[in-house]
């Protein structure tokens, strides 16, 4: 029950600041906020590595009960928890108590609203970590975007409604393909419910059928392209990224750093729990074309931030580089690539949480984002500036940095796989993004923090005040932590993992 | 007694104690850091020197620290933190850690004494430099050491760019990163390919990867290898792989173009980077790894001619510069062309050899420069200077002693390592004529050397002064001179560790000291010996004259009239009381020198263009990806125009639109995935 009781606290936690008075909202739903915490660190605590929760692994925490009964199916409340779920938990609720800080500055009107859209997110995303039926999860996975929408679409910049409408429509129709792959595939296969586990298991023992007409072997594939296609538009990969960079941009800080820290991670969570579970053979035979866009998302999202002017584009960007390293490590389909994946998840939710919030410090006290408006900041912020370009080097995957762990773990893993053809190829030119990255990342840093002072917005410049910095901090003690001993996360995610490479018989030499 | 390696740890962690101290101590500590960095270098170099006995004594070990990740199944590779104690990492303990303390020694009057702003930085950043220097040269294996690598190439940022609020500063240490980052990007991928080939990165052991790559090429073992390649093939494209790290970090054509410009860092610092940390890195690595070098004889060729080549290159750019450390820069990356050269044509010992000769006069010569500096109050043009000689005693005569070592005259260090190098290229290059072109190369940068250090000398030093600033220096403290009188001293003796000449040709036993140490005579680790190496290495030796002796003689003799004839050039053409520049008589050729071969003017130029590229690629993503996304909305705007009584706005354009691009993707999905 604690999960219910996590998923509980966190919703009346929105309802309860929705109703608070404005000017009490933000410390409010900061002190709230940090009930979720203590209860994914609970469950950390308590919680006992068992395996993969679909291919019938131990499930922690879990509830099943029958819910209704539609056209011959069981909805069930299914929840429960494994290696795979557990760090992406624990990584919401750490990440929006820190966004919900980070917004004490920039918001500054409709508060309780704000607070409140904010805990409804993080306790849709929850549900999205921890449902086990499809039906459940999908609720969640539906309910994520509302909140989002209008965080954007209200607190957003001078664009906000285009970008608000573009990513809420894009995501949604995404949503809606990968809806019907997978009802294809559910009516496929012998079962009478929607419970994860039971639809994984029964693929694994080779049980789909016919779909009308379509062979169980075309059924199999059509699922598995309309799953990725859904999926890879929240990732998101290229082509179906450009949805990203406005949303970026028009997000007030805090939502960025949701956006960007736990939201894209839905998308990769969801490739490995259904296509990559659920359809491996499949995924071996898109193996290819799968690794050519994750190559092309590395590199052109790289190139793509490289020609950017404005600070938070340029994170934007470079999250679409980063998540094709996980698409890279899941495709690879090896022990360190599936394990490196989700460790990276947690690694991007961390940094680019903590890019997004320095460049937010910044643009609340300069109000420009564009490189050309400032130089020398480092003169009048330094801290603010050296937890930046600290964030940067762990963006640039620097040793006992959280970055590193994730990337090295996927390329070492991705190197010699033998599901992908040209491996080392694929690993070796996806490997170039590190180079890139830093270009982009200390070209910008040169332009903005160093040089001489000068600052074209006509604003005074002081400190940082110390509710901007300290999430700040806290997220780079969290990625150095990670980085210095990452098997704090790694050793779950591996044994949650390595089951799905049985259901093969694939991996490294 | 409690045994060394107890402690071996503590010499990493001491410098990153007092980088946290210098971190969150900020302003109010004793001299704002110095104190505790020269406490922490200090405590390392003392137990650095007892594991250096204790090595001696036979104490040499490998030990496991820390797991850091554990992987599975047939990725059941375990990737740790260890430290491997041999004669060869400690004694680049000793020297790095040596060398770390006289640099914190010295800033204090460099930076202290100077009002410099935000030493808790400096200090902070020194430490970090230090114990990453140090760890990555107690690494027990690869990846443990491509992670100190990396954060060496993060302190050199920090410090390059120390004087942030200047324009070139920041410049300069973005460039030093990107370029060794570029170096690095192949090092990461050799790391990679060495786990999945061997499963294994391990230096040492009968389990270590040189081992594991011996044994495959015996036919004793199987090894993983892409796509079938034979295995020497692919051990070479490994070997090279990790090379890519190696001429990235010590500033090895075509990879050197960020140390000239990384002397906009403090003085100090570009001591620490050239003489034992940073670019001692990659040469250091190749020895730490010299087991799986010698098995390739393509890459062996390479790391020579690389070498070779760079020693005569970067020894040509220097006659021209006018900056004092300009000079240097390029005489460093000229000398650590010399090591490449040593490492590639089987000379292991002479590469550790100049290794550590170079690191205490190069150290030396930095200093000295920064002392010059100081005097003349930070203007390092040499054609301002002269006449410092009787101004500057200390610095003048412990200057000359490295000048005399770099430039390969006898008695001083440089010229028994320098020597020995060239020996052995000479002797394996009789054998195998890419070597001796490599050889050739390395005995034209001699003279070459000799003439630009002595230009340096007399410029700097001798004639009269051309500025007032030269008329009345600046005094400098004990903590300038005590430093310099140090390693002055070292300049001058430390030959005497490898009097390999004087063995041969006297015939006296025993005096080779470093060879010994190197060869595991007083113990060490299994397989990671000069003989060893020696026997795996692909090539044998050749004498002139019939014989070993004259040989050496000759060799000798050739790199001693060489650089002697460089500096009485030298002499004539700069030791006078006004001297010109005569280097302009080179006309053209003085400006391709001058502007170094238009190198950094490629590198611009690459630059430039990756930045339109990156424009171009924007322009496509706006123009036409989101341009089809936004291009087929504004269509279906207008059409629901028309049948807006049925669908509402712009929220169903972008659903139609987007069905549309997905339907289209599924098919593109399905045609690439050949279902159809």
């Amino acid at each position: 029950m604690i999960l219910e009781a996590l998923l509980a606290v966190t919703f009346a936690a929105a309802l309860l600041v929705f109703a608070a008075p404005d000017e009490y909202a933000p410390k409010l739903a900061f002190g709230l906020s940090l009930l979720p915490i203590a209860g994914s660190l609970y469950l950390w605590s308590a919680f006992e590595s068992g395996g993969n929760a679909l291919t019938g692994g131990e499930i922690a925490f879990n509830t099943v009960v029958p819910w209704l009964e539609v056209a011959g199916y069981q909805l069930q409340w299914y929840v429960g928890l494994d290696g795979i779920s557990l760090p992406l938990v624990i990584l919401t609720t750490f990440l929006t108590s820190l966004a919900i800080v980070s917004a004490w500055t920039p918001i500054d009107e409709r508060q309780s609203q704000f607070y409140g859209l904010m805990l409804l997110m993080e306790a849709n995303l929850i549900g999205v970590f921890t449902a086990l039926d499809f039906f459940l999860w999908f609720v969640f996975w539906e309910a994520v975007l509302v909140p989002m929408y209008f965080l954007i679409g209200i607190w957003g910049g001078p664009r906000r409604k285009y970008a608000a409408i573009k990513f809420f429509v894009y995501t949604n129709i995404a949503s809606l393909v990968m809806f019907i792959g997978f009802m294809m595939l559910v009516i496929g296969l012998p079962v009478n419910s929607f419970g994860l586990p039971e639809i994984t298991q029964s693929l694994a023992a080779g049980e789909l059928g016919n779909f009308f007409w379509l062979p169980a072997d075309t059924l199999a594939l059509v699922a598995f392209a309309a799953m990725f296609i859904g999926f890879a538009v929240k990732v998101p990969v290229v082509p179906v990224h450009t949805w990203l960079p406005d949303a970026h941009v028009e997000a007030p800080t805090p939502v960025s750093v949701m956006l960007a820290g736990v939201l894209l991670k839905m998308g990769t969570y969801a490739l490995l729990r259904f296509n990559y579970t659920m359809l491996p053979e499949q995924a071996q035979y898109f193996a290819v074309p799968i690794a050519i866009i994750a190559v092309v998302s590395v590199i052109y999202g790289a190139m793509l931030a490289l020609a950017q002017e404005d600070l938070k584009r340029i994170v934007a960007y470079s999250s679409v580089s980063s998540m094709g390293y996980v698409l890279l490590g899941l495709v690879a389909f090896t022990e360190f690539g599936l394990g490196g994946a989700t460790f990276q998840m947690i690694a991007h939710g961390l940094i680019s949480g903590l890019m997004f919030m320095a460049v937010g410090v910044i643009y609340n006290a300069t109000h420009t984002r564009l490189v050309g408006d400032m130089s020398g900041l480092a003169d009048r912020m330094p801290i603010a500036v050296w937890i930046l370009v600290a964030g940067a080097f762990a963006y640039m995957g620097l040793p006992l940095m959280a970055g590193f762990a994730g990337e090295f773990f996927i390329f070492v893993g991705s190197f010699g796989s033998t599901v992908l053809p040209y491996a080392p190829v694929f690993t070796a030119v996806a490997m170039f993004g590190i180079v890139i990255v830093a270009g982009y990342l200390l070209r910008a840093m040169q332009g903005t923090l160093f040089g001489p002072f000068n600052l074209e917005t006509d604003y005074e410049l002081d400190r940082a005040p110390i509710h901007d910095v300290a999430p700040l901090v806290a997220l780079l003690a969290a990625i150095i932590v990670l980085g210095v001993v990452p098997s704090l996360f790694f050793d779950m995610i591996r044994d949650a993992t390595v089951p799905l490479l049985e259901l093969l018989g694939g991996g490294a030499p | 007694m409690v045994s060394a390696s107890a402690y071996v740890p503590a010499i990493v962690l001491l410098p990153f104690v007092s980088f946290i101290v210098a971190l969150f101590g900020r302003e109010n500590l004793p001299k704002r850091g110095a104190y505790g960095g020269i406490a922490a270098t200090a405590g390392s170099l003392l137990l650095s020197l007892w594991v250096l006995v204790s090595v001696r004594n036979g104490a040499a070990f490998q030990e496991t620290y820390y797991t850091w990740a554990t992987g599975a199944g047939a990725q059941d590779w375990t990737l740790t933190f260890g430290a491997l104690i041999d004669p060869l990492s400690v004694l680049m303990l000793v020297i790095v850690s040596l060398v770390a303390m006289l640099v914190h020694i010295f800033s204090l009057g460099y930076m202290n004494d100077e009002d410099e702003r935000d030493l808790p930085r400096y200090y902070a950043g020194l430490g970090l430099f230090t114990a990453s220097m140090l760890g990555f040269v107690i690494a027990d294996n690869l990846l443990m050491a491509f992670m100190f690598f990396e954060l060496v190439g993060l302190c050199s940022y920090l410090l390059i760019g120390f004087h942030f609020r200047e324009p070139g500063p920041p410049s300069a240490a973005k460039k030093a990163f990107l370029v060794t980052r570029f170096g690095d990007y192949f090092f990461l991928v050799g790391v990679v390919a060495v786990f999945t080939t061997f499963g294994t990165a391990a230096f040492a052991g009968a389990e270590s990867f040189p081992a594991l790559a011996e044994a495959a090429l015996n036919g004793e073992a199987t090894v993983w290898t892409p796509g079938g390649l034979e295995v020497s093939t692919w051990f070479t494209i490994v070997g090279l792989l990790i090379l890519g790290g190696v001429i990235g970090k010590s500033a090895q054509f075509p990879l050197h173009t960020w140390l000239p410009d990384a002397m906009e860092g403090p003085t100090p610092v570009s001591a620490l980077i050239h003489a034992a940390t940073m670019v001692a890195a990659g040469v250091y690595l190749v020895a730490r790894m010299y087991g799986f070098y010698v098995l390739s004889p393509t890459t062996m060729a390479i790391i020579a001619f690389v070498g070779g080549f760079t020693a005569l290159f970067a020894a040509t750019m220097g006659v021209v510069k006018r900056e004092l450390k300009q000079v240097l820069a390029y005489s460093t990356i000229s000398q650590y062309g010399y090591m490449m050269l040593a490492l590639g044509s089987g000379g292991y010992v002479a590469a550790v050899f100049h290794l550590t000769t170079h690191a205490f006069f190069k150290a030396l010569l930095f200093l000295g420069a920064g002392s010059v500096i100081i005097a003349m109050h930070h203007n390092e043009d040499m054609w301002d200077m002269g006449g410092l000689k009787d101004k500057l005693p200390v610095t003048y005569w412990t200057f000359l002693a490295g000048s005399l070592a770099l430039a390969g005259i006898f008695p001083f260090a440089g010229f028994w390592s320098k020597d020995e190098i060239l020996y052995e290229a000479l002797i394996h290059g009789l054998d195998e004529p890419l070597i001796l072109g490599a050889y050739v190369m390395g005995l034209l940068a001699v003279p070459v050397t000799a003439f630009y250090t002595f230009r340096m000398v007399f410029l700097t030093f001798h004639g009269e002064p051309r500025s007032s600033l030269a008329r009345d220096p600046h005094p400098v403290r004990w903590n300038v001179k005590g430093p310099l009188s140090v390693l002055g001293i070292l300049a001058v003796v430390t030959g005497g560790i490898n009097l390999v000449p004087v063995q041969k040709v006297l015939n006296i036993e025993g005096i080779d000291y470093l060879h010994l140490w190197l060869d595991n005579h007083w113990g060490g680790i299994e397989g990671l010996s000069s003989h060893h190496y020696a026997e795996l290495d692909p090539y044998s030796s050749q004498y002139l004259f019939g014989g070993e002796v004259p040989t050496v003689l000759a060799g000798a003799a050739a790199s001693l009239g060489l650089a002697i004839g460089g500096l009485a050039l030298a002499w004539v053409l700069y030791n006078v009381a006004d001297p010109d520049e005569h280097t302009d008589k080179l006309g053209g050729l003085k400006e391709l020198l001058y502007n170094n071969y238009y190198q950094d003017e490629f590198q611009v130029w690459v630059a430039d263009n990756t930045q339109s590229v990156a424009g171009g690629a924007d322009t496509f993503d706006q123009g036409v990806i989101d341009g089809v996304v936004n291009g087929v909305s504004s269509v279906s705007l207008l059409s629901s125009e028309r049948i807006r009584r049925i669908q509402s706005g712009v929220v169903s354009n972008y659903a139609l639109l987007l069905t549309l691009g997905l339907t289209t993707l599924l098919v593109v999905f399905g045609l690439i995935g050949g279902w159809f």
